[in-house]
Formats: structure tokens, sequence, C-alpha cells
């Protein structure tokens, strides 16, 4: 049982740099929690500190309801996978995974038990016997998640794991790690930056940002319902639309107005919005076009036409700018043409340009 | 169709560089070689040899008689022969009963700086490579500067030191100073050893539940074993070779080591040659084993941290 609470913790360098501030954050017993975010946001610290490996500058991290600040990372029953792997190379496969048992005083059998169970697991029985420097990434990356496997952890740590492996490799072992936690039945902490991983695997989703967070949810909020132009523009491949404009009222409605473009927005989201004539970016999905023919339609000159193997992508020029949407594969579009695309209103983004917060958030 | 690639001759250029560093390789070889060979040559020759005109590079009579006499004179047993050349004993220093005591304060010295050097430096540059804390930029710097002074400089406050808690003549005195002198270069050698292994496997190995004690011992320390025994060898050598402390601290058999009993047979009024480099093979047998077992870790060790892996 562990359920972990950041309040109010922050890592602040001797230099005066924050790499993490005014984290506050609850991670369920044997949820599924991935944070995410670019390079330099924060996470691997936050990471780090739940391991013990990072000094916690200002407030309280528990684990259940014991304050773990001061507890050194050996104390912690924890167990981390690296990017890196961080195999020992002078131990043979068997060693490694023995290795945290072995620290722990495990009987012989036991340990010879449990790591040949996680070996059979992983599929990397035939491999015991080899150094390190034997093997694959692929293989590395097994042999490290059996090391952190075979020590039953109350939080299991993942940085940034399938970083180093090939894409089609990366996809299997997303599998295999989602099968990982439903056996295992224990807290999962993943960091990555890279959005599929996370959509893909997470019960919640942490979105962080120097250092800070910016939205936390199930992959269904941060993609549907993203709080921020940064969670919008983060999530989504390719990345969402977006358009700089006004947010006009007119005929008892709100109009998204950029030039000669105009989106009026249906009803039920005006209710929501509410306030009016004031700058807006509109985010605008690949996916959010095609909605019903009487609804908003976004009008533009096709640029770019990108078939990608099952969806046809196309690159318009409106108003200015570029925007990238999804089409119907069959859908019989040329470079040059002028086209009405209709849109999905109920799907639109919109957030206040100032401060980049959702305008439906405010609301 | 390409035309075949084809190698330009040698120039004349090039011919004679080629030419210049064939000679220069070879008169650095036989300046570094030159001495060794004449040592071990003429340790095997009687003096009446050592002294002919011209030197013979390869004994016509080859003895052992100069061993035999350093380890009767050593053993107090009586020499091997009795006669006019000082090979067979007939002009031994008056010094030499001293050489085998020496040889063995030598090796009690070296071992113990060998081990006292892993025992301080290793931690240390674990520490320096791997904990982040205050102060930890300057401990380096401040540890290397320490080797900017040269030896000479530090002779007098040593002595003074060494005097002032009644050390002098004791083994003891030298292996403190050499401690002083040796641990700064292991510190470094090894910082930079330590700095190389990846930062995630200390991580590793402490959320496997090893404390710091535990990372160095069962992790570190295995991969390390190039930089241990470089820097190992690097302080048996300084030890082993080391003259103008032991000069100055030493005065008695007691302990007094194998270069400064060396340097004593030249004081007498009759040098013996052969002698003198019967004992300079047995000064060398020790470095020299040791560097041929160690051959191997010695250069990955040195250049550990020379370039980012």
């Amino acid at each position: 049982m562990a359920t972990i609470s950041f309040r109010g913790v922050g890592k602040r360098y001797r230099n005066g740099v924050a790499a993490v501030h005014g984290l506050d954050l609850e991670i369920a017993h044997q949820e599924f929690l991935v944070l995410l975010g670019p390079s330099g946001c924060g996470k691997s610290t936050t990471l780090n500190m739940i391991a013990g490996l990072e000094e916690i500058t200002e407030g309280v991290l528990r684990f259940d309801d014991q304050v773990m600040n001061n507890v050194p990372a050996h104390k912690r029953d924890v167990a981390m996978v690296f990017q890196s792997y961080a195999l020992y190379p002078h131990k043979t496969v068997f060693e490694n995974i023995a290795f945290g048992l072995r620290m722990r005083r495990t009987p012989e059998a036991e340990l010879r038990r449990r790591v040949l169970d996680a070996a059979e697991r992983l599929e990397i029985t035939p491999l015991l016997e080899r150094l390190p420097g034997q093997l694959s990434g692929g293989q590395r990356q097994r042999v490290a998640l059996g090391r952190a496997m075979v020590r039953r952890p109350a939080v299991f740590l993942m940085d940034e794991p399938l970083s180093n492996l090939d894409a089609s490799l990366r996809i299997a072992m997303r599998a295999q790690i989602r099968h990982l936690h439903a056996q295992m039945r224990t807290t999962f902490v993943y960091v990555t930056h890279d959005q599929a991983e996370a959509l893909t695997l997470a019960d919640r989703i942490v979105v962080m940002r120097d250092g800070a967070i910016q939205q936390i949810g199930t992959p269904d909020d941060i993609y549907e319902r993203p709080q921020t132009v940064f969670v919008a523009s983060f999530l989504g491949s390719p990345a969402i639309n977006l358009l700089e404009g006004e947010l006009t009222s007119e005929d008892g409605g709100l109009v998204f107005r950029r030039g000669a473009l105009a989106i009026p927005l249906p009803p039920e989201r005006a209710a929501r919005i509410g306030r009016v004539a004031r700058e807006v970016v509109l985010g605008l999905r690949a996916e959010d076009v095609g909605g019903r023919d009487s609804g908003p339609t976004l009008d533009g000159r096709v640029d770019t036409v990108m078939p990608a193997g099952s969806d046809l992508f196309i690159g318009l020029k409106v108003e200015g700018l570029d925007v990238f949407v999804r089409v119907d594969k069959q859908a019989r579009i040329s470079e040059g043409e002028r086209v009405s695309l209709p849109l999905v209103g109920n799907r639109l983004h919109l957030f206040d340009r100032a401060s980049g917060r959702s305008l439906d958030e405010a609301a | 169709m390409s035309e075949p690639v084809r190698l330009a001759p040698p120039t004349l250029p090039r011919l004679l560089r080629g030419a210049g560093l064939a000679v220069a390789s070879l008169v650095l070889l036989l300046y570094v070689l030159g001495p060794v060979c004449w040592l071990l040559s003429s340790s095997l020759q009687t003096e009446r040899e050592i002294v002919s005109i011209p030197p013979h590079w390869i004994p016509e009579a080859p003895t052992l008689r100069n061993f035999e006499a350093i380890v009767a004179t050593g053993l107090g047993r009586p020499l091997p022969t009795a006669g006019p050349d000082p090979a067979s004993g007939g002009f031994i220093p008056s010094t030499a009963a001293n050489l085998l005591p020496a040889m063995l304060n030598s090796l009690v010295v070296a071992v113990s700086i060998v081990a006292l050097n892993l025992l301080v430096a290793v931690p240390a540059a674990y520490a320096l490579a791997k904990i982040r804390f205050r102060g930890r930029q300057a401990a380096l710097y401040g540890i290397l500067a320490t080797r900017v002074v040269p030896d000479i400089a530090l002779v007098v406050p040593f002595f003074l030191v060494i005097r002032k808690l009644g050390l002098l003549d004791t083994l003891f005195s030298l292996i403190v100073t050499y401690l002083a002198v040796t641990v700064p270069f292991s510190v470094f050698i090894l910082t930079s050893f330590f700095e190389q292994l990846p930062d995630d496997l200390d991580k590793a190995a402490r959320v496997d539940g090893c404390s710091r004690v535990q990372v160095l011992l069962r992790v570190f320390l295995p991969l390390a074993r190039p930089a241990l025994v470089a820097v190992g060898l690097f302080a048996f050598l300084s030890s082993w070779n080391e003259f103008l402390l032991a000069l100055m601290f030493t005065q008695t058999a007691a302990s007094q080591t194998l270069p400064i009993i060396v340097a004593s047979f030249t004081s007498d009024f009759t040098v013996s040659f052969s002698f003198l480099n019967a004992a300079g093979v047995l000064a060398v047998v020790p470095p020299v084993v040791l560097a041929v077992l160690f051959e191997r870790h010695i250069v990955s060790g040195l250049t550990a941290g020379a370039v980012k892996g």
C-alpha cells in the first residue's frame, strides 16, 4: 500500500534556480501516474524526489502517512527503471536482477525463485548468465524491468524507460509495462516526454512545465479539455492548430474572427464562455473537421496533401496561417484547390491570449 | 569508366621525414634502454671486466657472485669466495649488510603507501565525483594545488614536524610524508575515473538498497580496477624510488630504504661497480614485476578521464 502525497514540494538549487516549485499532488495506491512535459520541466526531478535521490528543499512528501523528506533512497521501498537502464556492467543478468534482493538479505532460495520467475515473465531466461554488454537495447530494457520487478516495491518509478528503443519495440514494451502494472498492482510513477506513451499508459497524467504543474487529469481530460495553450499544444499529433483572433458577440451568439475567417460557436459553448470581445487563441485539432454540413466551416486554400497510410492530412492556408487537418482518406482534394471544411463546433478550444488559460475553465 | 586510384610515389621530403623519425626513435630507444642494459650486463660481470676497454655489453664470463655477495653480507654469512676481484668480495661496500634490510624497509613502506593511498583516496574520489556538496570544486582544486609545491620546499617543514613528533629514523615518518605527497595524485586519477561512470549507476544502486559506502564497495570498486591498479602502481613506484625525504628522515639501518643504501655504496673510498649494479638490478626487479603483471590496466587507468566517454 502506498499513496504518495506532495504538499507544496519544491527543489531549489544553491544558485537559486528552482527545478520544481509549489508541487501539490496526490498519487493513489495502485495508480499509474505519468509525469509528462518537455525537457527541463522538472518531471525527472519530481521522480528523483520520490526515489530519495534528490533533496527536497521545500514542502512535505509523504508515503501514506509517513514523511519521507529525509529518508535516504536505500530505506525507501521503491524500485526504479532508468532511461540508460543503469545495469551493473560487471554483473551477469542474474546478478543484476538479484542485486536488490541480496541487499535486502532475501534467502537464496526465495531470491532464485523470484529472479527465475521474473526472467520467465520477461522472456530473458536464456540471457541470465550474460553480461549487460552482450545484450541488445531491448534486452537490457527488460533486464532493468526485471531488476525492479523482483523487489515487489511499494512504488515503481520509471524515468523515460523506453526512450532509447526503436519505434516498434517501444510500442511492444508499452503493452508489457501496462501488463506489468496490472500484474503487480502497485503504484507506478512514469516520466516521459512522449505524449503517445502518456496517453497509452496513464490512469492520470500530470503535465508539467517550468517546474510547475500545468494540468492533472485522465488522458481523456488532458486531450479533450486542455486547460492551457501549452497543454493543448503539447498533446496531439500533428500538433493542435492555434489561430489567434478575436471573440465577438454577434446576433446573440459568439463568433471567432480572424480577418475574413468567422467561426460561430455553438450556443452551448457560448453560454459556457459568457464573456466577449477579447483576444483569444482558437485551438483546432487535426481531427476536428468533418462535422455536420450545417455547422461552422474552415475555409482555405489547399497547400499540401499528405497521405499517411490510414489517414490523409492536408495543409491549408487560412488567413496567412498554416493549418493541418485530417480528412476522409477517400476525399479527392488537390493542391491549390479552395476548400470549405465543416468543423465540429463542440471540439473547438478557446484560450485567453494573454494568460493562455482555457476560457471554458475560466467561465 | 573511372580511372583506377594510384598511390603517389613517396616524395623525397616524405622519405627524409620517415628516415628522420626512425633515427630519432632509435636514439630515444638507446637513451632509455642503454643504461638498463648496461646495469643488467654489468651486474653479471667481474669488476675487472666492467672496467675493461672497450666495455663488454655481453659478459665474457657471466657470474652470479655479485648477487651471492649481496645475499651473504645481508645474512651475515661468509662471502662466497675470497680473492682480489671486487665481485668475489674484494671491495664490498661498508654498508652492504644493510642492503637486504633496506629492501625490506622499502617494501614495507611501499606496500603501506599503496594500501593507505587506496584507503584514503578511494572514498575521497567517490565523494568528489558523485556527491554534490558545498565546496566540492574548491576541495578538488585544493588537493591538486598541494602538488604544485615542489618536494624540496616541503622537506624542512616536514623535518621539523617529524622531529617534533619524535618520529625521526622510523618507517612511520616515511609512510606519513609519502602519503601526503602521493594521495593528491591518486585522488585526481580516481576522481576522473569515477566521474566517467554514469550517475545512474550510483542512483540505481542506492534505490536497490545500497548505502553510499555499499555503492562504493559493491558497484564502483569492481568497475574501477584499472584505475586502482594505476594508482597503486604509481604510489608504489613513488615510494620505492623516493630519495630526498628518506635521506632527511632516516639515519640507521632500522629505517633506511633501498635508494639510501644503494647511494651510500658510492661514498666509500673504493666503489665496487659490480656490487653496485647487482644491487641496482635487485632494486629494479619489484617495480618491473608489478608493471609487467598489471601492464594491461596501467594505460587505461592513467588515461581515465582524459577524454569524455
